[in-house]
């Protein structure tokens, strides 16, 4: 018992969360920016998990993860294009387009790699900031990890910027609340929606190539196992925030760390119970967030998965 | 005339089986059809890769058989996929996880003439046969390497299911590594699952921050050594010898080594000499092995290790003296030296 | 009508087309690894008889999606209602097992429906009471639902007598649904053709039919109309939920005879692009459930004759609904799916 109340398990919960939860911020990361400009993509999973595999291949075949993480953008980022031409172009339907962006993704990856598992390749090696990662408690659990990690928490912190301070940001957000009138205003409604989920997509494969790349360093079939799906609650959950969704991701992916350091220190508590925190977390701050006087703070975007066609009025 | 049409057609209905067998005996004559089906894909480099190099070795060393495999069986399917191979005309079919244990049962009812072997389980039938290997002999040895190892005295050990043959496995390793090492002990941490890369990996690091720098595992992915190798403690694979995923930290495994049972097994079919048995034997049969040493392992480790296992080949030596085969198929308790909990 | 079968069947084709280019690429056979899908989807009785077994849970979710659906409620909640109805079922079974079957099987069935219901009532109370974005809701719900049963097989119902495996104790043969002697097909597939019939009549027949009808095309005329959009959409989540319920006790009363972890590989995220695939006609959803089960039947005998990976059925069936929503849009016919969805689903 006395096990769990030193710094050093504190530090190795907290390291577990930072490595277990940034591909699901990257993940998250691009739902937000789709789900700012109004388009809903419930197909992170099949996104990540393309991204895993043509991460892991390329970035296996020539040495080079980054060049696996360029490969795992492409292909993740083209599977987005399609959601993008369904749900914007032909006005198609957003849930059910996800849920087959997710049998697709699922589907490709597990046919392609099937030769791949149980290979191994370099990947991203941990690489420790200079200073930073001597510096007590942070060094250890925020400076000590591979590029990835760093990569997302200075993503964080620019797409808060972007999104807030610039004015394409800005431009999303009047896309994602009120298409009409960011129309009126001469704002490329389409053209803005098109590229955020684009981006969006290119994240989520960043995502899953962590987990090939930088997490196991083997590709497995399936491997995202539900860590889309998680993405699109953390969404809900950090209230389309990027910098709340870094956190938020760090609380989710802490969950499964932490259960497994609680029995190393001989503590028994139901993985399963654990696991379900973060979702009642989510269904917490949904049904909150509903409520009127917060949804214009906390509340999604209020053209979420309205089709936009001009002249039309919602 | 309604008497006639009747008489037809059970005619009709009677030729037709008749000819149906005959062809189906014709087929069979052909080639003796034998079914794999395991729990996970064949390329996990664990368990199902195993057997899966066991079927390899079948059709290699008998020319009369024919081989097909079904993997990454889920539990809604299992019994679909045994009957749909039994409904084929496969003679004899290999249930390779303790899951498949009542499909198989199941299955086996409507199939009399079908043989079935399952692995790991503990219900037989008339033809349902079970099998297993004294893999926990070969965990012990694997724990006595790990014993002379280790600096810390703390070893981790990342299993999959609370269930019997984990844990005597768990307790086997143990007894080796505290036989050579008294003060030393093995900490277990619980992933829940035979085969979840990410989770096995993140296990084996919460040992290593606990302390440990020899990580041992009862899992069907090299995860776990990745992890080890990342860290830079020693390895203990399991399954096959997984030396190539932490090379500088690998110390040996205990490995499966299935070919000579299922040649032995198929050609007892075919000659009609098979039997519905609880098969569980050790390194005198061959179905289980220790991999090769580690470079790291010294020679004089090597030799008392090396020692031991013609020992128990021959018999001199027994890893439970004391304890009977049913007690050690019912083990469900940890030996001292084992820091951890079984879920109740 | 006979259009939309055309059309469906067009859309099929199609995706069995595209679905030729990985095979090929990959140096396989097509026309072999269709006739083998074909064959072991409909070659045989046995397979035949699969095929019905894998469409029971496909049929029952489907509906479960489709069918509150049509008063504009997005159901992706089948899955968790699946689990509870298993769960619920379960308990029943393994607390009452000394019952007769005529007692007891009536009860395990009736105590799935009512699981699943309750639980498919709860986002449905929220959205209307409180705005809550039902889609979102259910979605997490189903993890809820997931856990809870997890948490169940490896905790307080794991059987004592199992070797410490997560799975619960075999149910006593009274809770067997009852199988044609010799397959698995069991008794499953007569409640999923009859509320298939069930749904058809309420929706084409009754006062009640209209009013979903209503509420789904335009809530507000349905207000106008003294329609309560409350009693509707509680009443088609009470039965779509209670639907997915069913679903899982044929899972672990006709198939399993026990709850285990994992029960349903995600029947209840096939059943949305199966609900778009029927157009929310309970009828149609069934054909397109029964399609999809062809489709993983005959994919696992593809693998074992042609060595062809099942991973190319998930493709082709993602190629089918991509094609559908395509076509859909294309047409941006009426099928009163989007137009609610547009309407009143604000998030």
């Amino acid at each position: 018992m006395s096990d769990i109340l030193t710094t050093t398990f504190l530090i190795s919960v907290l390291a577990a969360a930072v490595r277990a939860g940034t591909p699901l911020f990257f993940a998250a990361l691009g739902e937000i920016l789709a789900e700012r400009s109004g388009v809903l993509n419930l197909g992170l999973e099949g996104l990540m998990i393309l991204g895993a595999l043509s991460g892991f291949m390329v970035g296996s075949a020539t040495g080079s993860p980054w060049l696996g993480l360029l490969a795992a953008m492409i292909s993740a980022g083209l599977l987005s294009l399609l959601h993008a031409f369904l749900c914007i172009h032909l006005r198609g339907n957003q849930v059910v387009s996800g849920i087959m962006l997710v049998l697709l993704g699922m589907g490709l990856s597990s046919f392609v790699g099937e030769n791949l598992v149980g290979k191994t390749t370099q990947g991203f090696q941990p690489l420790p900031i200079p200073i930073l990662s001597q510096l007590p408690i942070l060094g250890p659990v925020l400076f000590q990890h591979s590029a990835l990690v760093y990569l997302a928490i200075l993503l964080a912190f620019l797409s808060w910027l972007f999104l807030f301070k610039t004015r394409w940001g800005l431009e999303v957000i009047a896309v994602g609340e009120s298409p009409e009138a960011a129309d009126t205003v001469g704002v490329p409604v389409q053209a803005i929606r098109y590229a955020c989920v684009l981006i969006g997509g290119m994240l989520a494969g960043i995502g899953g190539a962590f987990l090939s790349l930088a997490y196991t360093r083997m590709w497995v079939d399936q491997m995202t196992a539900g860590r889309g799906w998680i993405a699109v609650a953390l969404v809900i959950f950090s209230a389309w925030l990027p910098q709340r969704a870094l956190l938020g991701a760090y609380f989710f992916g802490g969950i499964e760390g932490l259960q497994l350091r609680l029995q190393a220190a001989g503590i028994g508590i139901s993985y399963h119970i654990l696991q379900m925190m973060p979702y009642l977390a989510t269904i917490f701050v949904l049904i909150f967030s509903a409520r009127r006087e917060f949804r214009q703070k906390i509340g999604a975007p209020a053209a979420l998965m309205k089709p936009y066609v001009r002249g039309e009025r919602a | 005339m309604k008497k006639k049409s009747w008489l037809t057609g059970i005619v009709i209905v009677l030729l037709f089986s008749v000819l149906s067998t005959f062809v189906l005996t014709v087929q069979a004559q052909d080639k003796l059809k034998v079914a794999f089906i395991y729990v996970s894909p064949v390329g996990d480099f664990g368990w199902s890769y195993a057997h899966d190099q066991g079927r390899k070795y079948l059709e290699k060393t008998l020319n009369y058989v024919e081989t097909a495999y079904t993997e990454s069986v889920a539990p809604p399917d299992v019994e679909r996929v045994i009957r749909d191979y039994a409904q084929k005309g496969y003679k004899v079919i290999f249930t390779t996880s303790f899951e498949f244990m009542d499909p198989t049962l199941e299955v086996a009812k409507d199939f009399p003439d079908t043989i079935f072997e399952h692995c790991s389980g503990y219900k037989t039938a008339k033809n349902v046969g079970t099998y297993f290997g004294r893999i926990h002999e070969a965990a012990y040895l694997s724990g006595l390497v790990a014993g002379k190892m280790t600096r810390k005295n703390r070893l981790g050990f990342v299993a999959a299911h609370p269930i019997p043959e984990v844990i005597r496995n768990i307790n086997s390793f143990t007894k080796g590594v505290r036989e050579v090492n008294p003060q030393a002990t093995v900490k277990v941490v619980w992933t829940g699952s035979w085969y979840d890369p990410p989770k096995e990996k993140e296990a084996a690091l919460s040992l290593i921050e606990a302390g440990a720098d020899v990580i041992a595992q009862h899992q069907d992915s090299p995860a776990a050594l990745e992890a080890a190798k990342e860290k830079q403690v020693y390895s203990v694979g399991y399954n096959n010898d997984m030396s190539q995923f932490n090379p500088e930290g690998f110390l040996t495994a205990p490995v499966w080594n299935w070919g000579p049972f299922y040649v032995e097994v198929v050609k007892s079919v075919k000659e009609g000499t098979w039997k519905s048995e609880a098969y569980w034997k050790g390194f005198e049969a061959g179905i289980i092995d220790i991999a090769p040493y580690g470079k790291v392992v010294p020679q004089e480790v090597r030799d008392f290790v090396d020692k031991r296992k013609q020992e128990i080949k021959e018999g001199k030596f027994k890893v439970w003296p004391d304890k009977s085969d049913e007690e050690l198929l019912k083990m469900n308790y940890f030996i001292e030296g084992v820091e951890g909990q079984i879920p109740k | 009508m006979f259009f939309k079968i055309l059309n469906s069947f067009i859309t099929i084709l199609l995706a069995l087309l595209v679905g030729m280019v990985p095979l090929i690429l990959t140096g396989n056979n097509p026309v072999r690894a269709y006739l083998a899908l074909f064959q072991g989807a409909f070659g045989s009785l046995y397979g035949l008889t699969e095929t019905l077994v894998k469409a029971i849970p496909l049929i029952l979710t489907g509906l479960a999606v489709s069918f509150p659906l049509r008063a504009g409620f997005w159901n992706i909640g089948a899955e968790g209602q699946l689990y509870l109805g298993a769960i619920a079922a379960t308990w029943v079974a393994l607390t009452f097992g000394h019952l007769a079957s005529f007692i007891l099987l009536p009860l395990v069935i009736l105590s799935g429906f009512l699981a699943g219901a309750l639980w498919g009532l709860i986002p449905a109370f929220l959205k209307i009471r409180l705005q809550v974005n039902e889609i979102l809701l259910t979605l997490m719900m189903n993890y809820i639902a997931v856990n809870g049963s997890n948490y169940l097989v490896y905790g307080p119902l794991k059987d004592p007598q199992g070797a410490n495996f997560p799975i619960t104790a075999t149910f006593s043969e009274a809770a067997w649904l009852p199988r044609l002697p010799g397959t698995r097909l069991h008794a499953g597939i007569i409640l999923a053709f009859t509320m298939t019939g069930v749904l058809y009549l309420i929706l084409s027949k009754t006062r009640l039919g209209y009013e979903i009808k209503v509420v789904g095309a335009n809530p507000r005329v349905a207000l106008y109309g003294g329609i309560s959009l409350m009693t509707v959409t509680l009443i088609v989540m009470a039965i779509g939920g209670g639907l997915a319920g069913l679903a899982g006790v044929g899972e672990v009363a006709g198939l399993q005879h026990r709850l285990r972890k994992d029960i349903s590989p995600g029947y209840g995220y096939t059943a949305i692009p199966i609900a778009l695939l029927g157009k929310g006609h309970p009828i149609g959803v069934t054909i397109a459930a029964l399609l999809f089960g062809a489709l993983f039947v005959g994919g696992s005998h593809m693998q074992q004759t042609t060595k062809v990976p099942v991973a190319l059925i998930s493709i082709i069936q993602a190629l089918v609904v991509l094609f559908v929503v395509a076509g859909e849009a294309l047409r941006s016919s009426s099928f009163g799916v989007r137009s609610p969805l547009q309407k009143i689903t604000g998030p």
